[in-house]
């Protein structure tokens, strides 16, 4: 109840800081680890052509796999640090975490929101924070999907450090029987890939309709961290 | 009540029932029930496959190319024969073509296995129905010494100090009370005639032979990177060859053909030293003994398919070193054609097998087969369904179905393929056979259709196979010589270039006879894929007609020393080298 | 260990019958009255530790991979460290009098045998479709487990199910931990298809020699054996890393010992010695003959899509497709909707902006 009073109130300002600097850096320096991480990972899936001459000459598959895992640490330390920011953060830091899915108006405003995207409706509402289906999405898709990747990794990981490091005992050890064998896990690794590339095409395409569409800024906040609106009117009328 | 069957045989199933289940040191599960007259004689038999996994449901709509992976499961024993089978089946499929090398390495492959094969078979599953290791504490090692000189004076273990020690081993083995695989044994059976210094060689060569065995195969090692499961490719063989350029060492080069070589020296040496000899000396003592049961239908129902190409991709009669085709009724003066693909030559049969068909008056040829298991018992049946102390014979009663060319029941393995060879005039076949009828006192031809000579052949064809893997090394040498280096063809190893809808047939000489799959791909997946195995001809059940199987035939009128310890029933079925899990795949 | 002559004493057998058991024995070996106090005095002393090896469905080659052992020597294991009084494949006796031996061990080495077990037992049809003595080959397998002092499962069969539980397992064919009814023992998992021989007899003479079960991992696996992938100690892995791969069969690059990782290798996801202790006596192993790993050591390796594909297929959800084609689907299904979307929208701001204006 307080919340919507402090949205409704936003909603009159045409500026409102939102995403505090920790996110943002979060943000960017995410999108890169994962574009780095989808990159690597669908060559060591699907190799490039083989090189000629000695072996020791060259490393294609060893960078491959370094810088996989390069991106992958910065990805789990930045994933690890991003949810303890949340603990600490402004409210807005939280939404993707925890979904209001217990509020009505959250589900009422998920309803508008797809009415907005059906084209049924002919303005969407005003939101400080994430629309609830970014929430939505963001939520299950990319937080879960982010856990999952991480824990497989990490088990994928511990294969190759072998059976006494930590990657293996917290990891491995549990995950390979549990997804069948390692195979399996590999599978799922690479296809949760793909999930993760279907929310960022999403994600980028909405993200960029938004700021073209919606009542307030988009791309823009996610930088300067400071939502703009673009008119003065109620978020409903 | 007598019941004449068509294939010749009166079966009387008035006497004591007598039940081997299970029936042990073969492959996989099987028993075995007969009626026993008040002379101790035969009178009915009945084989049944007790064991079924479903290959064939589980073959369904995988890829053609890894089916080998599958097939080669049905059977460790005879390990990689269908595999090789299998290969065949989709290059026939598919139209491909394999090199020269691969055809060599593929018979060099194919003839280790039909050599351990038979080795293992003889004194590791065959030979304790002939040799009796207690009374092998009886013998003096010096008459041992003796006796091995004589039969194979080459062979360098004979001194007596080496059987004493061996006796000695083998005394404080028994005297431990702890027999293990002997224990529970007919030791004190009548049916055992060998001299003491007799069990005692064999005894010997039993330890031997499983010492040496494992050495066989290290050729398939060499070209298929482990055994038993070596690996195969449809195209070829997956090693290739490098013999002097950059990472040679990783290829099959001058080193590995050098341990090829050398294995198949030793190996011609052990068989020429040992088991030829063993067979000989074993077979003379039973033969003069009187001991001629166990024919069945071998001297008059035999087929054979043919194996180990001498040119690849040419699979005519004339182009395979075993011998290929069909005799039937006896006669020896004709060998018929065999034609996988005609419908109406090998057709399976389910009237007695635990599957269903919609017509089970009808046959079915395995390009069109089903295989719909359906467990259920005959109403005469003695027990329950799953407690049977009797089986109905009348009704189904095995896992194995009723293969049958042209309408009969066959023979297959080791002395059919001879069989054929003789009666085709094929030198290398009669020769060998002439010198084996001569080692047993001039024996008769017909000294060849019993369970002796079941037995005997396969010691026979294990010698041809040994020197056939010279020929295909030396073949293989002068091909790289030659400047041919191909081990694969890979034309069409994409499925995209498949045609929608083909079949295919491969087969081999299995080491227990003649082995074939038929495969249908559909839309680069398998539609249907049936296996129709040598020990599913040999232990087959009856058939529509009442004709019964080779296993069954062999054992009528078979007479046994006591009916309650089925020591000679053992020994004529072990004679086939029966393989249960190939027999029901 | 206890001795037999103990084990007797402890059922309440006079020295007196014991004896006569002796003679019994030797007679029915038809050795004379003489071989009768050696047996006795053998059989006071020392003791072989018993093993009932046991054949469900499967292919008996991890039988024949066992007899491959060169060190040691499949002979030597079998006469002098154990005593494997049952073993379809390779015992004297048939029927009743090979049945009569299970019943025995059991009875008389309660708590003490080893069972082994090849090969796994159907469930379906009540279990005939592996029979044997008449009845479901799980009745034979469960009744020995009872009592067993640990049990061992060879091969793939016995640890996962293997073939015969490849898709649809029309026999519903069952690993031996899974078995309803099966004893709680302490179970330790050979696999492979087949294990590797020397694998194999180095699990027996660890048992026999320390006189305790190796440890295992989370799967039950010895961990000496089963703990790295063939990929982590693969000699082709330098090219692995350098990016070095079979492109094709028998192209240069096999020909040079290239990495077979585009050929499907599934050395990176399979538990196995075979690069390390090799096969045959240490002779080679497949990767080194030039095929990939199938991983027939891992569980359900049957199912995962050919052995020739780098990666592999999933099932679930009516899906038969790898990764890759079902990530690429639906991408391309999304940034077609996305780019559809986009155009819809684009219509529609500037109808809205022509009402504005
Ligand atoms: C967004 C996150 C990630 C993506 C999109 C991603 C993607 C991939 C893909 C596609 C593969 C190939 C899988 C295959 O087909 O075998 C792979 C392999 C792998 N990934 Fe990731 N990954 C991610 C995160 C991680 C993390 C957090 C770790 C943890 C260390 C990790 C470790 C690994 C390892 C060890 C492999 C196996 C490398 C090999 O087989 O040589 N990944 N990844
Ligand atoms: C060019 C690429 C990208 C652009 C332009 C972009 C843009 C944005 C914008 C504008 C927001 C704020 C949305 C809002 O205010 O509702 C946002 C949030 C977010 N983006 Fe991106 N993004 C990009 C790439 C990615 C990638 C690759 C990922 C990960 C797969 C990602 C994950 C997220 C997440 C999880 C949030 C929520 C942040 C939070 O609330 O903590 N973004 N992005
Ligand atoms: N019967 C049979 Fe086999 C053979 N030889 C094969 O096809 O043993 Ni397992
Ligand atoms: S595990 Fe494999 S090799 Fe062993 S019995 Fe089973 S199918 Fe055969
Ligand atoms: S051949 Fe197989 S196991 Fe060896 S490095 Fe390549 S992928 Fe790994
Ligand atoms: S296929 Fe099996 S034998 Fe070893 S290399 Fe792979 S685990
Ligand atoms: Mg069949």
């Amino acid at each position: 109840m307080a919340d919507q009073m402090a949205d409704q109130a936003a909603s009159q300002q045409t500026a409102v800081y939102v995403y505090e600097a920790p996110v943002r850096i979060w943000h960017w320096v995410n999108a890169f680890a994962i574009i780095a991480l989808c990159v690597t990972g669908y060559f060591i899936g699907s190799p490039l052509s083989s090189v000629s001459g000695e072996a020791s000459d060259h490393y294609v598959m060893g960078y491959m796999r370094f810088v996989h895992f390069a991106a992958a640490y910065i990805f789990i330390i930045g994933f690890v640090f991003r949810a303890y920011w949340a603990i600490v953060g402004n409210s807005h830091s939280r939404e993707i975490y925890l979904p209001r899915i217990f509020s009505k108006d959250f589900w009422d405003e998920l309803w508008h929101e797809i009415k907005w995207y059906s084209f049924l409706v002919d303005e969407p509402k005003k939101y400080t924070g994430h629309n609830p289906l970014a929430i939505l999405a963001m939520h299950l898709m990319f937080v879960w999907g982010s856990i999952f990747m991480i824990i497989s990794g990490l088990a994928l990981y511990g294969e190759g450090a072998g059976m006494g490091s930590w990657q293996y005992q917290f990891f491995s050890s549990w995950l390979i029987p549990l997804m069948g064998q390692s195979q399996d896990v590999h599978t799922y690794h690479h296809l949760v890939m793909w999930l993760l590339i279907i929310f960022a095409i999403i994600h980028i395409y909405v993200a960029v309709r938004e700021d073209i569409m919606s009542r307030q800024s988009i791309i823009s906040s996610m930088i300067s961290g400071w939502r703009l609106f673009k008119d003065n009117r109620p978020s409903n009328d | 009540m007598a019941i004449q069957t068509p294939n010749g045989f009166t079966l009387d199933t008035s006497g004591e029932r007598v039940v081997v289940d299970p029936v042990t040191r073969i492959e996989g599960h099987m028993r075995c029930e007969v009626n026993v007259n008040s002379d101790n004689i035969i009178t009915n038999a009945v084989s049944t496959g007790t064991m079924w996994r479903g290959l064939e449901v589980i073959l369904k709509n995988r890829d053609p190319r890894d089916a080998w992976a599958f097939v080669q499961r049905i059977c460790g024993v005879c390990t990689g024969t269908h595999a090789l089978t299998s290969v065949r089946a989709v290059e026939d499929a598919l139209n491909i073509e394999i090199p020269d090398n691969a055809n060599s390495i593929r018979n060099i492959m194919q003839l280790s296995l039909e050599i351990h094969d038979h080795l293992v078979h003889f004194y590791h599953l065959h030979a304790l129905d002939w040799v009796n290791p207690i009374n092998a504490l009886k013998a003096d090692p010096r008459d041992t010494s003796a006796l091995q000189k004589a039969s194979s004076p080459r062979h360098p273990k004979s001194s007596p100090g080496y059987f004493r020690d061996i006796q000695n081993r083998l005394k404080k083995f028994v005297e431990s009370g702890q027999l293990g695989p002997f224990k529970n044994g007919y030791w004190d059976n009548p049916a055992y005639i060998l001299p003491p210094e007799a069990d005692l060689m064999a005894v010997t060569h039993y330890l031997e032979a499983l010492d040496f065995q494992k050495e066989i195969m290290k050729t398939r090692t060499i070209f298929g990177g482990k055994d038993p499961h070596p690996n195969w490719l449809v195209g070829g063989v997956p090693c290739p060859i490098n013999i002097d350029g950059e990472g040679s060492v990783g290829a099959i080069n001058m080193e590995s053909l050098n341990h090829v070589r050398s294995i198949i020296n030793q190996t011609i040496e052990f068989v020429d030293n040992v088991y030829i000899p063993d067979i000989i000396a074993i077979g003379k003592i039973y033969y003069d003994a009187g001991w001629h049961y166990g024919g069945g239908i071998s001297g008059t129902d035999a087929l054979a398919y043919g194996d180990i190409p001498d040119k690849p991709n040419d699979f005519s009669a004339k182009n395979l070193m075993m011998p290929r085709g069909a005799i039937i009724k006896g006669n020896l003066n004709e060998v018929h054609e065999v034609d996988h693909r005609d419908p109406e030559q090998i057709q399976e049969f389910v009237p007695h097998s635990w599957y269903k068909y919609d017509d089970e008056s009808k046959g079915l040829h395995p390009w069109d087969g089903v295989t719909d298991p359906n467990y259920e018992l005959g109403p005469k049946t003695i027990g329950t369904r799953t407690d049977i102390k009797q089986l109905d014979e009348a009704a189904k009663y095995s896992w194995i179905k009723a293969p049958r060319w042209r309408g009969n029941a066959m023979e297959v393995g080791p002395l059919s393929r001879y069989l054929v060879g003789y009666a085709s005039k094929h030198t290398e076949f009669t020769d060998q056979i002439t010198d084996t009828l001569g080692a047993l006192g001039n024996a008769p031809v017909s000294a060849l259709f019993t369970t002796i000579g079941r037995t005997a052949a396969r010691a026979l064809e294990a010698q041809w196979c040994a020197y056939k893997q010279r020929y295909f090394l030396d073949k293989m040498i002068a091909n790289i010589k030659a400047g041919d280096e191909t081990t694969a063809n890979t034309e069409s190893w994409d499925p995209s270039t498949w045609p929608k809808e083909v079949k295919g047939v491969g087969f081999t000489e299995a080491p227990r006879g003649a082995l074939a799959h038929w495969i249908r791909i559909k839309d680069q997946k398998i539609e249907n894929y049936q296996c129709v195995v040598p020990t599913t001809w040999n232990g087959s059940p009856r058939d529509n007609e009442g004709n019964i199987g080779a296993f069954e035939a062999s054992l009528m009128n078979t007479k046994v020393e006591r009916p309650h310890e089925p020591v000679e029933i053992l020994r004529t079925i072990h004679s086939f080298d029966p393989c249960l899990a190939c027999s029901t795949h | 260990m206890e001795t037999f002559y103990d084990v007797m004493r402890r059922q309440g057998i006079t020295r007196r019958s014991f004896l006569k058991y002796c003679s019994l024995t030797a007679a029915a070996l038809g050795l004379g009255p003489s071989f009768a106090p050696k047996i006795a005095h053998a059989m006071e002393t020392k003791e072989r530790i018993p093993v009932l090896w046991l054949h469900g469905l499967e292919c008996t080659c991890c039988s024949e991979s066992f007899i491959r052992s060169a060190h040691p020597l499949a002979k030597d294991v079998v006469l002098s460290m154990l005593s494997l009084d049952y073993d379809d494949t390779i015992m004297a006796a048939a029927g009743h009098e090979a049945e009569a031996i299970i019943e025995e061990i059991v009875t008389k080495y309660k708590g003490k045998y080893l069972l082994a077990v090849e090969g796994n037992p159907p469930l379906n049809e009540d279990g005939m479709y592996c029979i044997i003595g008449g009845k479901p080959f799980t009745d034979q397998l469960t009744y020995a487990s009872q009592h067993a002092k640990a049990i061992i499962s060879w091969g793939s069969c016995a640890s996962w199910g293997c073939v015969q539980a490849a898709r649809p397992n029309p026999t519903r064919a069952t690993p031996v931990h899974k078995v309803p009814g099966i004893g709680n023992k302490p179970i330790i998992k050979v696999p492979g298809c087949p294990p590797i021989a020397e694998v194999m007899t180095a699990v027996v003479t660890y048992i026999l020699t320390f006189e305790r079960f190796p440890e295992l991992d989370r799967q039950g696996r010895p961990k000496m054996f089963y703990s790295q992938r063939i990929h982590d100690k693969c000699y082709r892995r330098p090219h692995f890393d350098a990016g070095q791969f079979v492109e094709k069969w028998d192209d240069e690059g096999a020909k040079k010992g290239y990495c077979l990782y585009k050929m499907g290798c599934k050395g990176p996801t399979t538990y196995n010695a075979c690069s390390t202790v090799r096969w045959n006596g240490g002779l080679s192993f497949p990767i080194q003959a030039g095929h990939g790993c199938i991983g027939c050591s891992e569980d359900g390796f049957w199912d995962k899509g050919g052995f020739y594909d780098r990666l592999t297929d999933i099932h679930q959800f009516g899906i038969e497709a790898n990764a890759d084609e079902i990530g690429v689907g639906a991408a391309t299904v999304v940034g077609a909707a996305a780019a559809a979307h986009a155009a819809v929208s684009a219509v529609k701001q500037a109808r809205t902006k022509g009402d504005n204006d």
